[in-house]
């Protein structure tokens, strides 16, 4: 390539455009189906040095599968989220096959899916587990493939597909439905779109919510008593003199593993509880102006590289995943796990009443309950064959049987009045969940930010952990990430 | 490709000059000039498989180089300025650079280690070597994901490496070798070194076995050791294998990607990020496909470059 | 000549270092496969009671069968599509005479250094506009093509080899290029073309970027592909992790046991995976 000569570049590129012109799928802003518009800019942009295009073609791949709602309009801007025509609510009595792709909690997903099908015999739905590196990794390639599982569990990847066309606008739905009604506002608000897939919490409805999540502290009480802990810490300085008390009694205090996610949950926790949850959600949202660069998070990073340093977690963090670091709390070799919800019912099945959760201590005494959480929540691909029996089964998760199974699963359903009481550590998350949501503190994760944004925080924070990166640098580096995408 | 070969390239280049005077001749004897068209269809379906399911993604990749692009939406021209990325974004240069450092362990130990070997194991016929050839070539046949995996293993926390260093007195140095910043890439190369070594050290040895053993009997003569008579005979006599095993171990430690993918991902902090894993990572999720494209383009011109020179330092002299 | 005592220790100890080298990392998965799922183990360590459980825990995890297949419908199709193809291509460029013969052979050897992650971008998104994507055929033509280089040089140096008169004597009886190829050249080739299949369904097999990004779709996934989202699965699982491994390295590896003379020659005269 690179040792071609000049004039066979010209022809080859010539060539190139020539086919390019002909089967107008090839060139990089044809999306997956060609219309074309976008065939004729690009390319106009082989002869031209600017190639930014109208915003035509935005939407090219929406017209494929299905019959969509909302006019395949060429203005590619919000055309279905008002005067959506109305759509079916009645559920199809045909045999169905669904496929969904879904990342957390496999006990909970398919409790649901079974419930589903146990309501309705016809309609079957296949899970397909992946871990959420990989599923995250992969996820814009298997929506954007031309088998597309059905339902698909919400990432904030699929805001950018969204913007491309290839996940339903549920807005219909949530109007024929009354979603708006049943499900509970501020969990619908966090899964609406802009049109450019960029901004959130406006726009169009393109996932609805199985049960809220939230990050938090789970502390196991057999080794609290051993290390001479007496309470589950209350603020940040409790939890570090805890911290302290547990090295003491030669304890392994928090465990965390950030091979694969660089100990996302440590940093982020504190994080929530150092710096105002507004600005937080305005960073993660993309709010014009917004910056990561503030004393807060420059404190809250500065802890996790001294707790590294401290000793506090096990030297060997960066050498262990997220998964093993959870199994090696449920084995009792820590007092201490920040870790989510969906950890729970894994807990509670090797600890027992052991284990306990509480939210992130608060930086002083009687602070609000924040933490990061989201929904676990699922949208539907562009290119379903069968969007009723879809939306059947996201009406479905609000229904009392979907809610003992969401509350089961260690998450606060989105009907939290027709939850079960709970025991034991799903008892603590329910009160936890219902902490936060009234501080109104839930904060969404800090990957969401931008596409490339958990691979620099992974390995950021394994380099702050290593004491191989100052804290600021780090935030500079997010900021560069955020900045590069919300330009 | 990488899974071609890329010794036989070299060995190629060496041939076309014998080829091109010989050839001709031989073939205006044959008296098959005439069909020469109809010699075109045995090789259309060939070209026409290659040219568009290789060539013609190639040069692809480079007219989406030159653009901003995001995988989903509409693309924005950006002529070179992804390739001015590629030489000044830290991230993008020192994945270079790892792969670069994967040559020593990919390349240079696996050759000089055969070397050594073949130094010690060439003199003399040895009865079984056969079935040692079977199980020194085992890396090399097994899928590099499973390669990958198993020494995830092996460098665990409680995986045998560790183990063995215990077992040896050595226990301060045990760690989890791929969450080291410092240890890494290291650990990741000897995965290499070993996958490799196998290989070389077979290559260097059937190419001694070709020399004529009168050199050594007169060597002998002469009163030469065994050190002197591995670089007054056996070294100059391998120039070719090693020229091959180093064309083909350096693409190996180029265009790395599987192990690096399972093992550490690029971790920790971005110590192990290869070319590869990066043109995977950028492409697919982070969408940044013009940059993507732009680094493989660069990726394999510095793969070629490299071709070349080791072709004129080895090869140079083979030329008859 | 004749090895002094001395030296054939020496040269029998390294012998045996290498081997425990090469196989400790395969005992120690094969050991640690042995276990029940979910045991915690250290490093190697015999099982006090051996058990396939973790195979059948990992053969039904991550439908390993569904996966196995996959992989050997895309070898068996690649195989006999690149061999046909390369012989073709190398009996054009070796004896018949070629119109720019010189250029083509030198395209293609151009693809024997190119890496995958030169094409693998636009590969994926020019087969998704045209629906090749998660299916067979795209990954098979794919493959395919990627092995060519390596297929047309090694038939053309082969063919290169092979004895001229009895082609010139075939020709003087009428015989036709096809004719040549078939009755003369091909009953010749046997070794050759044999070595190149079991290169290329290794090649095939074993290949990763690939069809990581181009199939997508869990039920057409390979082998190793499968065996790349099951390590993010079951990192804390080491048995079953370790017989997932097995069962993919597994068949390619009784096909090394069968062809291991074929395997050997052909990775010898320089066809190494990258």
């Amino acid at each position: 390539m690179g040792r071609m000569q000049r004039p066979a570049r010209v022809v080859a590129m010539a060539a190139l455009a020539a086919l390019v012109a002909a089967c107008g799928g090839l060139t990089p802003g044809s999306g997956g189906s060609s219309s074309s518009a976008t065939t004729a800019s690009s390319t106009s942009s082989a002869g031209s040095s600017s190639a930014t295009g109208s915003a035509s073609g935005s939407d090219s791949a929406s017209g494929s599968g299905s019959a969509s709602s909302g006019s395949a309009g060429s203005s590619g801007s919000g055309s279905a989220s008002s005067g959506a025509p109305a759509v079916p609510t009645a559920v199809p009595t045909d045999t169905i096959e669904l496929k969904m792709a879904f990342t957390d909690s496999p006990d909970m997903t398919k409790a649901l899916a079974d419930a589903f099908h146990a309501k309705y015999p016809n309609i079957t739905i296949t899970t397909q587990y992946t871990q959420f590196n990989d599923y995250v990794k992969s996820l814009k390639l298997t929506m954007s493939s031309a088998t597309p599982p059905d339902i698909v569990q919400y990432n904030a990847a699929l805001k950018d597909l969204s913007a491309a066309g290839l996940i339903k606008d549920l807005t219909p739905y949530e109007q024929a439905y009354g979603w708006d009604t049943s499900f509970p506002k501020s969990a619908l608000d966090m899964l609406r779109v802009d049109s450019t897939g960029k901004i959130l919490g406006t726009g169009k409805l393109i996932a609805v919510p199985a049960g809220l999540s939230l990050v938090g502290l789970y502390y196991n009480k057999t080794l609290m008593k051993k290390a001479g802990i007496t309470a589950p810490p209350a603020t940040l300085a409790d939890f570090e003199a805890d911290l302290e008390k547990a090295k003491a009694a030669g304890l392994t205090g928090l465990s965390v593993g950030s091979l694969d996610t660089g100990g996302l949950h440590l940093w982020g926790s504190l994080l929530n509880v150092l710096w105002d949850p507004q600005a937080q959600r305005d960073w993660v949202n993309g709010k014009a102006g917004s910056t990561i660069s503030t004393p807060q998070a420059l404190q809250a990073t500065q802890k996790v590289g001294e707790y590294a340093s401290k000793g506090y977690f096990p030297s060997s963090a960066n050498g262990t995943s997220e998964n093993d670091s959870a199994t090696a709390f449920a084995q009792g070799k820590s007092v201490f796990h920040i870790n989510g919800n969906w950890a729970a019912a894994q807990l509670a099945k090797a600890l027992g009443d052991q284990v306990g959760f509480s939210v992130m201590p608060p930086a002083t005494a009687g602070g609000k309950a924040v933490g990061n959480g989201f929904s676990v929540s699922y949208a539907v691909s562009a290119k379903t064959q069968h969007p009723e029996a879809v939306a059947a089964f996201l009406n479905f998760l609000q229904s009392p049987e979907a809610t003992k199974i969401e509350a089961e699963g260690g998450f606060l359903p989105p009907n939290a009045k027709a939850a079960p009481a709970a025991t034991g550590v799903l008892g603590d998350l329910v009160t936890a969940n219902q902490k936060v949501v009234g501080d109104d503190g839930l904060i969404p994760f800090q990957d969401f930010a931008a596409p490339a944004m958990l691979d620099a925080l992974e390995s950021g924070l394994q380099s702050v952990i290593g004491g191989k990166e100052q804290p600021q640098a780090f935030l500079d580096s997010l900021q560069s990430v955020w900045s590069e995408y919300h330009s | 490709m990488t899974t071609g070969n890329a010794g036989a390239a070299q060995a190629a280049v060496l041939d076309e000059g014998v080829a091109s005077v010989a050839a001709p001749a031989a073939r205006r004897r044959t008296g098959l000039h005439r069909r020469q068209w109809s010699a075109l269809l045995y090789l259309a379906p060939a070209v026409l498989l290659y040219g568009l399911f290789v060539l013609l993604p190639a040069l692809h990749t480079f007219w989406i180089s030159l653009f901003s692009w995001d995988g989903v939406t509409l693309a924005s021209w950006v002529g070179f300025d992804n390739y001015r990325r590629v030489f000044t974004e830290p991230l993008l240069r020192s994945s270079v650079l790892h792969a670069l450092v994967l040559i020593l362990f990919f390349a240079v130990l696996p050759i000089l280690l055969g070397l050594v070997l073949t130094a010690i194991l060439s003199r003399h016929r040895r009865r079984g070597m056969s079935a040692f050839r079977v199980i020194f070539f085992l890396p090399q046949i097994v899928p590099l994901v499973a390669v990958g995996i198993t020494w995830r293993w092996m460098y665990a926390d409680d995986g045998a490496v560790n183990q063995l260093l215990r077992a040896v007195g050595l226990g301060s140095l045990t760690q989890a070798w791929l969450g080291d910043f410092d240890l890494a890439l290291v650990a990741v190369g000897l995965v290499g070194t070993w996958t490799l070594t196998g290989l070389t050290t077979m290559l260097f040895l059937a190419g001694a076995a070709k020399i004529d053993t009168a050199l050594f009997e007169s060597a002998r003569i002469d009163g030469a050791g065994a050190v002197r008579e591995f670089f007054s005979v056996t070294l100059p006599a391998l120039r070719g294998e090693i020229g091959v095993a180093l064309t083909v171990t350096t693409i190996a430690a180029l265009a790395s990607f599987d192990v690096v993918y399972v093992t550490t991902n690029g971790a920790p902090g971005n110590t192990t990020t290869v070319p590869g894993l990066l043109v995977y990572r950028l492409a697919f999720t982070d969408g940044k496909v013009g940059l993507a494209s732009a680094l493989a383009i660069c990726l394999t011109v510095l793969i070629l470059l490299v071709v070349l020179v080791i072709n004129t330092l080895v090869g140079g002299q083979d030329r008859r | 000549m004749r090895a002094t005592r001395g030296e054939n220790v020496v040269g029998y100890l390294l012998l045996a270092l290498m081997t425990v080298v090469t196989l400790v990392p395969f005992a120690s998965i094969l050991l640690a496969s042995l276990h029940a799922p979910g045991t915690l183990i250290a490093g190697l360590s015999i099982p006090t009671s051996p058990s396939l459980d973790s195979f059948r825990r990992a053969w039904t995890a991550a439908s390993f069968g569904r996966l196995l297949i996959n992989s050997a419908i895309i070898g068996i199709c690649v195989v006999p599509l690149a061999v046909v193809l390369a012989t073709l291509a190398g009996y054009a460029l070796a004896v018949l005479r070629v119109p720019a013969g010189g250029f083509f052979f030198r395209l293609f050897l151009l693809g024997l250094t190119l890496p995958v992650e030169l094409i693998v971008v636009p590969l994926y998104f020019d087969l998704r506009s045209i629906g090749l994507t998660d299916t067979y055929l795209g990954v098979v033509l794919a493959e395919s093509a990627l092995f060519l280089p390596f297929g047309v040089f090694w038939m053309r140096t082969h063919f290169r080899t092979s004895p001229r008169e009895l082609v010139e004597a075939a020709q003087l009886d009428g015989a036709g290029s096809f004719t040549v190829l078939t009755r003369v050249l091909l009953p010749l080739a046997g070794p050759a073309v044999s070595t190149m299949a079991v290169l290329f369904f290794m090649w095939s097999w074993n290949q990763f970027l690939l069809v990581l990004i181009l199939l997508q779709d869990p039920t057409t996934r390979t082998a190793p592909a499968g065996l790349g989202f099951f390590v993010g699965q079951y990192t804390s699982d080491i048995p079953v992790l370790c017989a997932g491994t097995l069962i993919v390295i597994l068949p390619i590896f009784v096909v090394y046991l069968l062809f291991q003379r074929k395997f050997i020659s052909g990775m010898l005269q320089g066809a190494v995976k990258g």
